[in-house]
């Protein structure tokens, strides 16, 4: 049943940060505005984040649909939307109104104010999505079951004396 | 009870390899897709005329100056209001004391009435009144900046706001009400997307876009101290 439900919220992030990235990808000078809009980093670093952002997106997004390194993606994946959620809510808290530039756009905009509470709202949905991700050890159809097979249990000579761990050893964390 | 057969090492170690591999590809993407982003970012591609040379402006200091600095403003915009805050006082002595040549290209960059009305009566002022007092309505427009959310200003205001910055009313009130510069406007629209403008404020420091400077007052800061 987790097994399921990673998969569920695997997909839903995974789709969610191509989507993002993807819209990105055309204009980089768009998202190093998006980015230097936020007043928060330091310019020496606004133009890097920008132009890598949208890339490490889909990077992440597409680990995650495919299921691979889901664990690593899913820790990447919490700790950005950990640092989004940041950064909108020093923007909410120093009176600046952007556009948060999380699908492009960006930038300077009247009454942004207004869709703080959201995009934090589904920030935070997703990095709990996220963080589930990261957490479950296995989730359904991820190809990196097939990728990196581990070596079969089957195989063991001495299978010990509680035979329900055969069952278990499956779920059991790496 | 967890001895490993040879055959689980083997499989152990290729599985290793496998996510060492697949690591490297994504490192090999991340590197990858970074560099061509950073190629095709056009950010700091502004080929603007130099500072005094363009049509779409107002200039202050002298043509010699060791440095010269362009802004790029919309009077709409927020952060543009906050650099003209920060920075014109202290530009405007620099400019006197000879350090500098400033010129501001107001541009209708927001779709936005306002901003295309205060650009127009912009150039009516400098036409009718001169530099002098074009630059200290530009001053009054920003110091006295509505909210971009409205209610805007009317063109009364900005008829009041340049008889304060010293123009003759019956010189510039016909061209305010008649919107008598709208295809300057749309000109100096135009001019400043061909040189590459990708928002507003854009700053130039000596033909180079200046970026230096996390806040916009921390922008100025930085701006005023390279040209000291």
């Amino acid at each position: 049943m987790k097994a399921w439900s990673g998969l569920v919220a695997r997909l839903v992030v995974g789709a969610v940060w191509i989507w993002a990235g993807a819209i990105k990808l055309p204009d980089p000078a768009a998202s190093v505005q998006a980015v230097r809009a936020y007043q928060l980093l330091p310019s020496s670093i606004v133009a890097t984040v920008g132009q890598l952002l949208p890339v490490v997106e889909v990077v992440i997004g597409v680990c995650l649909v495919l299921g691979v390194l889901t664990r690593g993606a899913g820790v990447l994946s919490s700790l950005l939307l950990v640092a989004f959620v940041v950064g909108v809510a020093s923007v909410w808290a120093r009176g600046i109104e952007i556009d948060c530039g999380c699908f492009g756009g960006g930038g300077a905009r009247a009454g942004a104010a207004a869709a703080y509470p959201w995009e934090i709202a589904r920030d935070v949905a997703l990095l709990a999505l996220s963080a589930y991700v990261a957490w479950l050890p296995r989730t359904r159809l991820a190809l990196e079951d097939r990728l990196f097979a581990r070596p079969t249990v089957l195989t063991r000579p001495d299978p010990g004396p509680h035979p329900h761990d055969l069952t278990h050893d499956r779920g059991a964390p790496r | 009870m967890n001895t490993l057969t040879d055959q689980q090492r083997r499989e152990q170690a290729r599985r290793r390899r496998s996510i060492g591999g697949v690591v490297a590809v994504l490192v090999v993407i991340l590197v990858v897709g970074f560099g061509v982003n950073r190629l095709r970012d056009t950010s700091t591609d502004v080929n603007a005329d130099p500072a005094g040379a363009s049509d779409y402006g107002v200039s202050m200091g002298p043509d010699d100056a060791p440095h010269t600095v362009v802004i790029y403003e919309d009077f709409i915009c927020p952060f543009c209001g906050e650099l003209d805050a920060a920075a014109h006082d202290r530009l405007t002595e620099l400019a006197e004391q000879g350090a500098v040549l400033v010129e501001y290209r107001p541009v209708y960059y927001l779709d936005d009435d306002y901003s295309r009305r205060a650009a127009n009566a912009f150039k009516v002022v400098l036409d009718a009144a001169g530099p002098e007092v074009a630059i200290a309505f530009h001053h009054e427009l920003f110091a006295d900046q509505p909210e971009e959310s409205g209610p805007v200003p009317d063109d009364d205001w900005l008829v009041e706001k340049a008889v304060a910055a010293g123009a003759e009313e019956s010189a510039v009130r016909p061209g305010i009400e008649g919107g008598t510069q709208a295809e300057w406007v749309q000109a100096a629209k135009e001019s400043a997307e061909a040189a590459g403008l990708r928002g507003t404020p854009t700053v130039l420091l000596d033909g180079e876009v200046f970026n230096d400077g996390r806040t916009v007052s921390e922008l100025a800061d930085n701006l005023v101290a390279e040209i000291s």
